[in-house]
């Protein structure tokens, strides 16, 4: 991930020397955290009467080395991708988006309504939703741009609560058939569950030896090259960047703070939402099976801001950290077998994700400290 | 100048003893090259109040912190009651009885008084003490408040009163106002110094009023000390004083010494980025060259251009009856984010071509003024015109649209982008000339960087230099060079050689002259009355929002400029 860091990082950054340096301390950041993660849980497992050897295996089976497995993850990552492309975005206009994980709940609960209520051909049904699904979940995070720009509120506030009230809001609409449940027939003995799209309108799963994923992995993947582009090159993103530096300068260069703010935070909410929508189309194993449940977002809000937060805002690199997310929530499905006990193995992989992202705020305090000292040097 | 000490001819009756409550003596503090404070001496007496004059920056502040315990003398002693003491932190200067009633609140808005007031103290809250303890003051020193009020809804006036509160509650024997009354009402003003005579007379204390108003310090006060770049430079009584002697005393002497000051070597701090980078004299003449022509500006707007060398002889430029003001400001008036008004009924006229100098203290609403030509302040009432249609003030882009340059205060507030490159903040305004379609054009982007790098001799790494790594000096020519770029109509510039070497400030002077000449507007906002003498040709004096003269340059001089700026009658 480090190489890409700096690949993406070459056009902007002045010095070659300065650039080699960071390399070298994010290498050595990140081998320093992870391998102190690695040694405190086979601590961890040893005190406990476990093995730690098995233990890794099973992580490495998990998430790569068993049949078909790394197709899961890669399924797995492309909506933590989607999910953090969207929180670099609010992030580069200095707007703290924490409510993925609701954004990309009622995303997916409005695509699924307006799925079903529309229909069409199977590929056009697939795009609306993709599409709606998007706009539901801009909307969502609109809500907290309205609150934000109108009456003052702190986004950080809002958007943190609406996850809360958009759980409970979708959890409402499983419960009636006008809304999202499914009919009498098609639901089973479940009684908060949608109807599941139909075979038609559902994203196509290629097939790479013999490892089985959806079409988001590539939707995803060129996102973030769009992202990545639209930020560094366009007008649009560098007046955006300047917002986020700067708002006082912003607002001074014709940057209206209200427009390009709103837009951030709902643009950031319809990547979670359009993620919603990707898991809820192109299926897999963890995401509910084509059809919306409760508890469907399935942490993959939280985690996508997390991998946002470890790529340090950079598009391009949060496509390997979404990877290794994705890989580490698919290989503790399998420490679960090694008969270490499940409260060991996520305290484990609670571990490993701290690890991921201790380099990512020493390096952001870091240059901070050292940006200010420069500032205050030279006045 | 009378250098006698006050405290040794202290014979007045209100003295109850005849050891000075606070004696500072040889006093001495640098900051880097700037010595803030130079062995000065002063002794405050109990029961009488101290008037502490002077220009910002001469060294008051500091001088006051260094007795509260915020800064450390490099040397010197301070004797509190006749005892040597060593006052390092503001706490041992609690424990002697010293306290500040701070120029800027620090209070909690959605706090009551009361709570306010007991929002320092250590161990458990005690609402009835601390309510009997605001009213014991209120009655004793006429400072009436309600203890159950919402800070938050309370006036300027009230609030500071707060403050008063807060400090007086604790008793001090020595109390020191900076400049208290520069959030007030006039009447307000009238009630605070009614009340600070009660805390004088009351226990007989000692209280130290720093101010930079004439007026309020000849009436309110009973000894006066004026400093001027650190040191002490006059101590008199104040009813041996009158406005004009303190106003000269104040501003000093009457030449411009710009070149004198670099001799003293009074300048910044750490602007060393033009040395470092080999820049000298030369090569600042050679980027003159280079610069904007000359000649043709000049001929196409029939303006004289002078050099920046003449500076006894600003030429203004031809503004005939049928000429037409560039910029209007019609009866602005503005509130602070304290409610405080910070501009009243401000009204300016501006012509092509000329250099209005805005001098005053500051504080008075320069700050006010540069943010709403800047858009970042939206007017309660008034308008701004420029060349005859009304901009729409507060609205994001509106003033730089409609063709005013601004060279803010502070560049990093509203002038630079540090984490941005310095090919970017160049376009930080206008992306068009390095876009097309919306897209950033790379290559048209670096050329035009390189252009004006090379033009205003811009000392970076290149192009793509992170601005936080270029020294202030060349920051501020990267702000110069992008507003300048822009063929303003008018250009704000305020404090523009704040914080410059010599060097630099030669060569801004030089650049704001040469702007002039080829038919801008320039609004010179600046507390260095040598640069408005220098560079203006018509001068307008500001003090609490308001503009309270106005002269060409020609019938302009310190001690006129001095009586205003200090809000005495001209």
């Amino acid at each position: 991930m480090t190489a890409v860091d700096t690949a993406i990082d070459s056009g902007v950054r002045p010095s070659r020397t300065r650039h080699g340096a960071r390399f070298s301390e994010w290498i050595a950041l990140y081998s320093m955290s992870v391998l102190a993660a690695l040694v405190l849980s086979a601590i961890l497992v040893e005190a406990t009467g476990g093995d730690w050897r098995p233990v890794v295996n099973a992580l490495l089976d998990g998430s790569v080395r068993h049949p078909g497995r790394w197709g899961e993850t890669l399924a797995t990552a492309a909506p933590l991708l989607v999910v953090a492309l969207g929180t670099v975005i609010s992030s580069k206009a200095g707007l703290v988006n924490i409510g993925q994980e609701g954004q990309l709940f009622v995303g997916a609960a409005i695509g699924t309504y307006f799925g079903f209520l529309i229909g069409g051909p199977g590929p056009i049904n697939v795009v609306l939703i993709l599409i709606i699904g998007a706009a539901g979940g801009g909307l969502w995070a609109g809500v907290a741009a309205g609150l934000r720009y109108w009456r003052g509120v702190p986004e950080v506030l809002s958007t943190l609560l609406l996850v809360t009230v958009g759980g409970q809001a979708v959890a409402y609409g499983l419960r009636w058939e006008w809304l999202l449940l499914a009919p009498e027939g098609s639901r089973g003995n479940r009684n908060q569950v949608s109807e599941q799209l139909a075979t038609g309108n559902r994203l196509p799963r290629p097939d790479l030896f013999g490892n089985e994923f959806p079409l988001t992995v590539f939707i995803s993947v060129i996102l973030a090259a769009i992202v990545a582009f639209v930020l560094s090159r366009t007008v649009w993103g560098f007046r955006l960047r300047m917002l986020g530096r700067n708002p006082r300068a912003a607002q001074r260069s014709g940057v209206s703070e209200t427009r390009y703010g709103a837009t951030a935070l709902m643009l950031s909410g319809a990547f979670a939402g359009l993620a919603g929508a990707a898991m809820l189309t192109g299926g897999g194993f963890a995401f509910g099976n084509y059809q919306l449940v409760p508890g469907f977002s399935a942490n993959i809000g939280w985690t996508g801001l997390l991998v946002a937060l470890v790529a340090y805002e950079k598009p391009l690199a949060a496509i390997p950290v979404a990877v290794v997310f994705a890989g580490l929530r698919t290989g503790s499905n399998f420490v679960s077998g090694t008969g270490v006990e499940s409260r060991i193995t996520d305290v484990i992989s609670g571990l490993l994700v701290l690890a991921l992202l201790i380099p990512a705020a020493v390096m952001f305090l870091r240059d901070r400290r050292r940006a200010r000292a420069a500032a205050t040097e030279r006045v | 100048m009378s250098n006698t000490e006050l405290g040794d001819a202290g014979t007045d009756e209100t003295n109850t003893s005849s050891v000075p409550a606070v004696r500072l003596t040889g006093i001495t503090k640098r900051f880097g090259a700037v010595v803030a404070c130079d062995s000065v001496n002063l002794a405050l007496q109990r029961g009488r109040i101290h008037g502490l004059l002077g220009e910002n920056g001469a060294g008051k502040s500091t001088l006051m912190k260094m007795l509260i315990g915020l800064v450390l003398p490099d040397s010197g002693t301070i004797a509190i009651d006749g005892t040597t003491e060593s006052i390092h932190d503001p706490l041992t200067a609690s424990a002697l009885g010293i306290g500040m009633v701070h120029q800027h609140f620090s209070l909690v808005d959605a706090l009551t008084v009361w709570e306010n007031v007991a929002l320092g103290d250590a161990g458990r809250l005690d609402p009835k003490a601390t309510r009997g303890r605001i009213g014991e003051i209120a009655e004793q020193y006429g400072l009436v408040i309600d203890p159950d009020k919402r800070v938050g809804d309370l006036t300027a006036g009230l609030r500071q009163r707060v403050e008063i509160i807060k400090c007086l509650r604790r008793d001090p024997s020595i109390v020191i106002f900076d400049e208290p009354t520069s959030v007030l009402t006039p009447e307000e003003s009238e009630q605070l110094f009614e009340s600070l005579r009660h805390v004088v007379a009351a226990e007989s204390r000692s209280v130290v009023l720093v101010s930079h108003k004439l007026d309020e310090v000849l009436h309110a006060t009973d000894d006066i000390t004026i400093m001027r770049q650190g040191k002490v430079v006059d101590q008199r009584r104040s009813v041996d004083a009158d406005a004009r002697t303190l106003a000269r005393a104040m501003v000093g002497r009457e030449v411009s010494l710009r070149s004198e000051r670099a001799a003293l070597g009074i300048h910044s701090l750490d602007d060393n980025g033009l040395d470092d980078n080999g820049l000298d004299g030369n090569n600042l003449d050679r980027a003159d060259l280079d610069g904007i022509d000359l000649e043709e500006g000049a001929t196409a707007t029939g303006h004289t251009f002078e050099t920046a060398d003449s500076d006894t002889s600003n030429i203004a430029p031809d503004i005939g009856p049928t000429a037409v003001p560039v910029l209007r400001i019609g009866k602005a008036v503005v509130h602070d984010a304290d409610g405080v008004i910070a501009l009243d009924e401000f009204s300016l006229e501006m012509y092509p071509g000329e250099i209005v100098g805005v001098a005053g203290v500051e504080g008075n609403g320069q700050r006010a003024l540069g943010d709403v030509l800047s858009s970042l302040l939206v007017l309660s009432s008034g308008t701004v015109t420029v060349d005859g249609a009304p901009v729409p003030t507060g609205k994001s882009g509106a003033m730089a649209k409609a063709g005013i340059g601004v060279i803010p205060e502070d560049r990093h507030d509203s002038g630079l982008v540090l984490d941005m490159t310095v090919a970017e903040n160049l376009v930080l305004v206008d992306q068009s000339r390095a876009a097309s379609r919306g897209l950033i054009d790379q290559k048209r982007l670096n050329a035009f960087a390189v252009e004006m790098i090379e033009q205003f001799s811009i000392a970076c790494s290149g192009p793509n230099a992170p601005m936080w790594s270029v020294s202030g000096g060349n920051q501020q020519r990267v702000v110069l060079a992008r507003e300048l770029s822009q063929e303003p109509k008018i250009l704000v510039a305020a404090q523009p050689t704040r914080g410059l070497d010599v060097g630099a400030i030669e060569y801004m002077s030089h650049r704001l002259e040469t702007a002039a000449a080829t038919g801008v507007a320039v609004l010179l906002i600046s507390s260095e009355l040598e640069e408005i003498l220098e560079l203006s040709h018509r001068i307008i004096v500001m003090h609490s929002g308001r503009i309270v003269g106005e002269m060409p340059r020609a019938e302009a001089n310190f001690e006129a400029l001095g009586l205003l700026m200090g809000g005495a009658a001209a």
